[in-house]
């Protein structure tokens, strides 16, 4: 609870410091605040969590460790920030400070006990974005985006909703574990509940972006200013996963045979929409966006099968996720600033230019493809021997040959980089102008932390006592 | 009985007219009749406080906001978008999924339901209020953040960049 009051009193003091016109103050008081928050979140690590303010938040481990994450990885996308939001426009601490409450929201998720808390956090998140998906008022792309993902992201809380409110009509409430008592312990679940369970499943895989949920999310990604992409393609899809598997592995466990079909079916979908379209495409940022839905696709893996393992595969898979995305964005924003497109042909003949950033980004590229000694292939690896233990061969076939799909696609920037030169307008540049120091931190952090766990992944894994 | 079936008649009635008027204006006049049966419903019902929050904020606030925007967005024939036959086929074959899955939830409803009949005073603004207050003061308090974050973008998207020279 320290953390989520840190970052409230974070947002209000940035507001304020923009107030006072200190824009030079901002991202460290925003960093500093980040770590105070962090410090809170790890703090908390071992005490025993049980539900608090009448059961509506739980700070169990499960939510501390993914509540750390998304601090991390919201810490690593303001450092790049440093230069990014003063070319947009003038009011920078709003930014910052919708930013720090979009945290906030996705912190609230993590630690949901009871389905008021879930809402208010998922809508926080959602209301922050909706607004920084549009700052730049001037980019035509940017609005369409906005608006696009304010009226998708309407809607989908209103099955959201409509869902809670029929699972509250069967079991008279909005608590977790008193949601579990009723699934374990009534005779007959009402069918009102069952309804409900299909319309949650429907918002939250809005929220998440999967198929055939997801046609807002290449749109609204790729339109969006590429920090805020960054930003929503890791925290917040990241928390709503979260909000995602606890719903599921607390209280709707006993009802599997239920929804596994159901998002067996998903599952399939957005592997096979996700990884096809991300083929086709040819600006770097869309294929981003592509990619986002097919990595959804292996995340709901773990909720697919759930069971122990859950938790500790989902976490390592979206480390590795995000930490390879906040790369691949960070590299995407250096190279726009150079040749102004975000095209797989501004990609070429970057390793002469740009020997390090190459590297950082081949690094990113094979993490996302899965390729061992990477962090990705850790978390692959763990997808996978989750469903092999249920025997489910057919998602296993499927889900190798969508891996082997993504690694073309992925490959394809690696090929641009290193056996491609330059041509055209840029082929003059031989030299790219240096990195900022703060993208050279960044894009070292991430890239020795993707490297370090995929060589070694008990690091995070002992977390869970594996 | 007899008062809630002719209200819910209305109610279908007004919210079918909605959809189906050709001009906006009128469709925004039926949609607040709409709100208003609803709001005769939340009476019927005992819900004091959401018949009071229904009829001030839906049917007088943030309808009168549609109206404005409608006459500012001067909508005529011409700038309507157009509808595919295949949108309409597909919308149609989603609504009635939808329909499916509602009919199938709400066939074992009864009005007897020990959780429905259980207390009907529990819509009345006292009751409200003290379950707001005790069990569910954490996400009460935790909405001034959503509060304060929409006021923060609607004033971040509706102030004029100032363009530097």
């Amino acid at each position: 609870m320290g953390a989520i009051i840190t970052l409230c009193i974070l947002g209000i003091l940035l507001l304020y410091l923009g107030l006072f016109k200190m824009n030079k103050a901002l991202l460290p008081v925003a960093l500093v605040g980040l770590l105070v928050a962090l410090g809170f979140t790890l703090s908390a690590w071992n005490t025993d969590a049980a539900p608090l303010y009448n059961g509506m938040v739980v700070f169990d481990r499960y939510a501390l460790s993914f509540s750390a994450l998304c601090i991390v990885v919201t810490a690593l996308i303001l450092l790049l920030s440093k230069e990014y939001f003063r070319n947009i426009s003038e009011h920078i601490a709003e930014y910052y400070c919708l930013i720090i409450f979009s945290l906030t929201g996705a912190l609230l998720v993590n630690a949901y006990h009871n389905f008021a808390m879930l809402f208010v956090g998922i809508e926080i998140m959602s209301v922050a974005l909706y607004i920084l998906v549009g700052i730049r008022k001037s980019d035509f792309a940017s609005n369409e985006a906005a608006l696009k993902y304010f009226l998708m992201g309407a809607f989908s809380t209103g099955f959201l909703l409509f869902g809670i409110t029929l699972m509250y009509g069967a079991s008279g409430t909005f608590d977790l574990g008193a949601l579990r008592n009723y699934v374990t312990s009534a005779e007959t679940v009402s069918p009102l509940f069952y309804g409900g369970v299909l319309l949650m499943l429907c918002g939250l895989c809005f929220k998440v972006g999967v198929a055939p949920f997801h046609f807002w999310t290449p749109d609204v990604y790729d339109g969006a200013p590429i920090l805020i992409t960054s930003f929503m393609s890791t925290v917040v899809k990241i928390a709503s996963f979260v909000g995602f598997l606890r719903l599921f592995s607390t209280a709707l466990v006993p009802l599997d045979a239920f929804w596994t079909p159901v998002l067996l079916t998903i599952v399939i979908i957005t592997l096979f929409v996700g990884n096809a379209s991300a083929l086709l495409q040819s600006s770097f940022k869309r294929m981003m966006a592509y990619s986002s839905i097919s990595h959804a696709g292996y995340m709901l893996f773990a909720i697919v099968v759930i069971g122990e393992n859950s938790v500790p595969s989902i976490f390592v898979y979206a480390t590795a996720y995000a930490l390879a995305s906040v790369i691949a964005f960070a590299a995407l924003i250096l190279v726009k600033r150079m040749s102004g497109s975000d095209q797989f042909e501004s990609f070429n003949g970057l390793a002469k230019r740009a020997p390090w950033l190459a590297f950082a980004l081949t690094i990113a590229m094979l993490s996302l493809a899965g390729i061992p000694l990477t962090a990705g292939f850790i978390g692959k690896f763990m997808m996978f021997n989750n469903v092999m233990g249920s025997y489910n061969v057919t998602l296993l076939v499927l889900a190798a040959i969508n891996a082997a799909v993504a690694v073309y696609y992925y490959l394809h920037v690696v090929v641009c980089m290193y056996f491609k030169n330059a041509e055209g307008a840029h082929a003059g540049h031989t030299t790219m102008m240096p990195a900022p120091i703060n993208y050279k931190v960044v894009l070292g952090v991430a890239a020795v932390l993707t490297i370090v766990l995929g060589v070694y992944p008990d690091l995070l894994l002992v977390l869970f006592g594996g | 009985m007899s008062i809630f079936y002719f209200v819910a008649f209305l109610a279908i009635f007004f919210a079918l007219m909605t959809i189906f008027t050709k001009n906006p204006v009128h469709s925004v006049l039926y949609l607040v009749i709409t709100f208003f049966t609803l709001t005769i419903h939340y009476i019927l019902l005992n819900a004091q406080f959401l018949a009071v929050v229904n009829f001030i904020v839906y049917m007088g606030a943030i309808m009168v906001l549609f109206l404005f925007v409608l006459m500012l967005l001067n909508l005529n024939e011409d700038t309507e978008p157009m509808k595919s036959n295949l949108v309409k086929i597909i919308g149609a074959i989603a609504g009635m999924c939808l329909i499916a899955t509602f009919l199938g939830a709400f066939r074992v409803i009864q009005p007897t339901n020990e959780l429905v009949a259980g207390n009907a005073d529990i819509g009345l603004v006292k009751n409200l209020g003290k379950v707001l207050f005790n069990e569910f003061l954490l996400p009460f308090e935790i909405s001034s953040i959503l509060l304060l974050t929409a006021m923060v973008g609607a004033v971040l998207l509706a102030k004029k960049e100032v363009r530097k020279a």
